[in-house]
């Protein structure tokens, strides 16, 4: 079952920080043409990403009337804060909130997973225990469970403890997963042993070693599971959808998707929201990217 | 056997519930309830605060409702109500777990469609000793609307608004084509010769739709014009599929098929395309007279023309519900009771809200179409229109007319053979529905 | 499971063997417990729990919960019976998606992948436009792509009528158009990050096989075929893994862009799963659903698996 549990990939390849971005001395006596072609190939891929979602912000800033009548021209004319302001003024469609909720929850199942996967993960990577490999392969068989098989279950069990319409049911449930605590023991199993030997010589215990070497150790690692489960928690939509009742306990997600039934025939107001939600992500995106991107590039090497 | 416990479990409820505790109801079930105060028809107990779903989340609702809230909040010193809104889909996919939860609302508006399922889950509170306090008898509403809200032999909801389909129009495109605004059609004939008239002037009359919003809507107009009926008496057995249906089917899916319609149209594409002068009429609710996108374009609404032999359209309910939450509050139920009576005192601006307000006297007052002239041709209609089918779980086989509407819009499937095969499956869900809910 | 192995505490130093190399089983359970708490309420239990529902009729509104043995899975089995027809239905539906997305979101992102490994300027920057679309969240995309592909009203008919092409196509109303939007904004949203990952993974082939490769004489595209793609064969099964996973377990964007329609054709197995469970309430047969649906994919898995072992051997 466990198709990427092979850690000699894990172990073969370099951390991302520090990949050798060219090692080429193989420097590739290009055609110039070939080069060009290269080039176009790339913008007009980008173009492809970024056009549409220029379309959307511009469109943000046009009347309805405009929205529908003057698709194939991007330019608002007239240019309104009519959306935004109704947006804003509504009350009833609290995006902000929504927002708010979506960075609470997602950071709050971020330290959950973070703190539960790496303390087990240190365990299933660097101790020797009766019943290893059982826990073991109890977590790394679930990993390819579809997700929906739990949702009905899940969904009275959250019930039973209350949990609906509250922020425990959109983080607690999703941190159980096993991917993390998979992800972070691939990485800690290759880690080198001699600096933890020579800590245990001087009498260190299992607490200090895991706390003051293999977390500092696994930084790169601890980054990648961080960002990639904010993002997962970020884009849940089926789940929320269900668990939260309350208009100012939704998250973005299904905030957007509620936004969309209210306004149907108000273009400009759901593009707003849809800039609104976007803006803030696309900021701390480009802030960094380098980061996220790299985590997200090592997540396959080590899964 | 089921429908007994279920039965049971609400009688219970009836007994420590609000009802038994308001004014004016014979005594003896009411001696439990000390702790509850509710002297002509006002709550007096201990502060409360209680929740309020509603799916007013258009139109003029987001301010109106607020304001009533904030309005009544200050006239009661002890209840505090808490404004839920939310999408209507989204109510009745959350409310009624719940509600099992103890989490759900003390008080909240439902759809007619939904009140048998709620009423056979146990999930709302009878409600006849309140409808004896404040009087109402089925003469006090459109007729039809009272039965709507009855299961099995009791009361579970009071009415609260109506929200017929009506014919929309764009008088400016209808002008451009030399169609005279004044003159809206009013049957087939005239119908048709709009439609030829605007085709002649490049314009595609008609946007037939084939999702719930509207394009359901109108078959089901349709349909019963047609003389057909949704499903049989006892709801055990769709009859959508009847000549009348395939009849009412078959007329939207010529509009596509002759080019008074586009194919293809998208949800809510038929509306847009009104606001934005490409077609000429809208089959719509009246909810869509308060869309402030309207504002900016010549428009008119007149009552749905008659394709079929007989008057008839389709009409949403909205109806008061006290909710059976796990361990409810009675004082809590009590209060709901209170803020309701208040609402309906107060209705007379609610016609902002673009739906018509249930009760006849407030409706009918002539000031309300003093203020709001659009809505005549939606009052004119209800003499004659048909409300939501009274069944529990009928939302599952309801669902089935929207696919066959789509399929055969979409010209997936002809008429007849997409109304048949959704009726085939309809009458699989009505037998699952009898069985897990009773008869 | 857990709980059994918590009794003993084996004495934590261990003199005999290399240091970390004793028994540890107290403390290895201590730092496991919290994980293990969640993963047995959340994960386990639920699992067991979804095949008790499974065996019941189970309306969660209704105080009766009649025990029905295996008649959801029957009914699943049984043509004519009330969930067959529309769980295959919506079986085949995301059976489509997936065969029709995963070979794009594995070529395209390799292209990609393959030319931004070149030297150029700006590939930290490409790379990071092409992978933006997703931090955005399915319902952004949703409705962002409902606007644009709007039929009649939307951006990119017009567009297409401004260049004289079809400009009537009906993107998310009718088929196989609303497959093609289904397929295209999926991969239009999550191409970058198999992307980033492929790309991580060409970095990681070792430059040499590429000069021997040289030396041999081989062009391009035999390098390509013959070093670059044998490379990357573990990231690729990750990715390839992933990818399946992901796309059969669509929901938001059919849920969004076309609603399940035309009809019921689009309605992917997640929507009604989802639909059937907790809007329709019929639990119990959801629940028979989602493990015939596992099970599905849990051979394809198996299959996927043992390819890509065979290719690596």
């Amino acid at each position: 079952m466990t198709v990427n549990a092979e850690p000699t990939v894990a172990r073969n390849t370099a951390l991302p920080s520090e990949a050798p971005l060219d090692r080429s001395p193989r420097r590739r006596r290009s055609v110039g043409k070939a080069r060009v072609w290269l080039y176009v190939a790339l913008i007009l891929t980008a173009l492809v990403i970024v056009v549409p979602l220029i379309w959307i912000f511009l469109t943000s800033f046009k009347t309805d009337y405009n929205a529908i009548n003057a698709p194939a021209n991007p330019i608002p004319n007239p240019f309104t804060f009519e959306a935004y302001e109704t947006l804003l003024s509504s009350g009833q469609q609290p995006i902000f909130r929504w927002f708010f909720n979506s960075v609470a929850a997602a950071t709050l199942q971020t330290v959950i997973i973070l703190v539960t996967a790496s303390m087990g993960a240190y365990a299933l990577a660097r101790l020797e225990f009766r019943g290893k490999k059982i826990v073991f392969g109890a977590i790394v068989s679930t990993l390819l469970v579809p997700p929906v098989i739990f949702l009905i279950p899940n969904y009275l069990i959250v019930q039973n403890f209350g949990w609906l319409d509250s922020i425990w049911a959109i983080t607690i449930p999703g941190a159980a997963g096993a991917f993390g605590i998979f992800f972070l023991r691939q990485f800690f199993v290759g880690l080198p042993g001699e600096i933890e030997e020579a800590a245990r010589i001087d009498g260190a215990g299992d607490i200090r070693i895991f706390l003051q070497i293999v977390l500092p150790l696994s930084r790169p690692a601890i980054a990648t599971l961080a960002v990639l489960s904010f993002l997962t928690n970020w884009n849940d939509f089926l789940w929320p959808i269900y668990v939260l009742l309350s208009p100012e306990h939704l998250t973005l997600q299904p905030g957007l998707s509620v936004l969309q039934g209210a306004y149907s025939t108000h273009f400009g107001i759901v593009m707003a929201g849809a800039v609104i939600a976007s803006v803030p992500v696309l900021i701390l995106f480009t802030l960094a990217q380098r980061q996220i991107v790299d985590s997200v590039a090592s997540s396959g090497l080590k899964g | 056997m089921k429908r007994r416990t279920g039965k049971r479990a609400l009688a219970a409820a009836l007994a420590i519930g609000v009802g038994a505790a308001l004014v004016g109801c014979s005594g003896g079930g009411g001696s439990a309830d000390k702790g509850v105060s509710l002297e002509g028809g006002e709550y007096s107990g201990p502060d409360v605060t209680i929740s309020f779903w509603n799916g007013w989340t258009g139109g003029a609702a987001p301010v109106l409702v607020p304001k009533l809230i904030k309005q009544f909040n200050d006239e009661h010193k002890n209840i505090t109500v808490k404004d839920v809104p939310m999408e209507w889909a989204d109510i009745s996919a959350k409310m009624p777990l719940a509600i099992k939860a103890g989490k759900g609302p003390d008080v909240s508006v439902a759809h007619g469609d939904d009140l048998a399922t709620y009423a056979a889950q146990g999930l709302v509170l009878p409600v006849d000793d309140i409808v004896k306090t404040l009087g109402y008898k089925a003469e006090d509403f459109p007729s039809g609307l009272f039965d709507a809200s009855v299961y099995n032999g009791s009361q579970y909801a009071i009415p609260w608004s109506v929200t017929p389909l009506g014919l929309y129009a764009n008088t400016t495109v209808l002008k451009e084509a030399g169609l005279d605004p004044e003159n809206l059609p009013t049957d087939k004939d005239s119908y048709l010769k709009a439609l030829d008239k605007l085709k002649a002037a490049g314009v595609q009359g008609e946007w037939v739709d084939g999702y719930v919003f509207t394009g359901t809507f109108e078959f089901e107009s349709l349909l019963w014009q047609f003389g057909g009926d949704l499903y049989n008496e006892d709801v055990s057995k769709a009859t959508f599929n009847s000549d009348a249906g395939v009849q009412a089917l078959t007329w939207m899916v010529d509009l596509v098929k002759k080019g008074y319609s586009p194919k293809n149209v998208a949800q809510d594409g038929n509306i847009n395309a009104l606001i934005g002068g490409k077609t000429a009429f809208n089959w719509n609710g009246v909810w869509q007279t308060t869309n402030a996108a309207l504002d900016k374009i010549e428009w008119k609404a007149a009552v749905v023309p008659q394709i079929g032999t007989e008057k008839a359209v389709w009409s949403s309910s909205t109806h008061w519900i006290f909710l059976n939450n796990k361990g409810q509050d009675k004082n809590k139920t009590a209060a709901a009771a209170t803020f309701v009576k208040w609402m309906n005192d107060n209705s007379s601006g609610w016609a902002a809200t673009g739906e018509l307000p249930a009760k006849n006297s407030v409706r009918e007052d002539p000031a309300l179409l003093k203020q709001y002239p659009n809505l005549e041709p939606f009052m004119k209609e209800l003499e004659y229109a048909h409300y939501e089918t009274v069944s529990p779980g009928i939302n599952g086989a309801n669902a089935l007319i929207t696919t066959a509407v789509n399929e055969a819009v979409l010209l997936k499937k002809s008429p007849k053979q997409a109304l048949d095969d959704a009726a085939a499956q309809a009458d699989k869900i009505l037998q699952q529905n009898k069985k897990q809910y009773g008869g | 499971m857990a709980s059994t192995s918590l009794a003993p505490v084996v004495p934590r130093s261990t003199s005999s063997g290399g240091p970390g190399r004793g028994r540890k089983t107290g403390t290895a359970y201590l730092f496991l417990a919290p994980f293990l708490i969640l993963f047995c309420v959340f994960v386990l239990a639920p699992a067991i729990y979804g095949i008790w529902i499974s065996l019941h009729i189970w309306n969660p509104l209704l105080p009766l919960k009649p025990f029905s043995g295996i008649d959801n899975y029957v009914d699943l089995f049984t043509p004519g019976s009330l969930t067959f027809g529309d769980f295959w239905e919506s079986m085949t539906a995301t059976g489509i998606f997936t065969v029709a997305s995963v070979p794009f979101l594995l070529v395209i992102p390799l292209l990609i992948a393959v030319m931004l490994n070149q030297k150029i300027r700006g590939g930290t920057i490409f790379r990071g436009i092409f992978f933006a679309p997703y931090v955005l969240g399915v319902a952004v995309i949703g409705v962002i792509w409902q606007y644009l592909l709007d039929p009649q009203l939307g951006v990119v008919n017009h567009v297409l009528e401004l260049f004289g092409l079809p400009s009537r196509i009906p993107w998310t109303v009718d088929v196989p158009w609303a497959w093609v939007s289904l397929v295209g904004v999926t991969v239009w949203w999550t191409m970058g990050f198999n992307t980033v990952i492929l790309l991580a993974g060409l970095k990681g082939i070792n430059a040499e096989l590429y000069d021997a490769a040289s030396v041999d004489g081989a062009g391009a595209m035999r390098k390509f075929f013959s070093v670059t793609l044998p490379g990357l064969r573990p990231v690729m099964a990750f990715v390839t893994t992933v990818t399946i996973l992901a796309s059969a377990n669509m929901f938001g964007q059919s849920y969004l862009l076309t609603n399940g329609h035309p009809g019921t054709t689009t309605r992917s197995v997640i929507m009604y799963i989802a639909d059937q469970g907790l809007a329709q309430n019929q639990m119990g047969a959801a629940a028979a659903m989602s493990y015939v649906l596992f099970a599905f994919l849990a051979v394809i898995s198996i299959v996927n698996f043992r390819l890509q072992r065979e290719k690596t051997e």
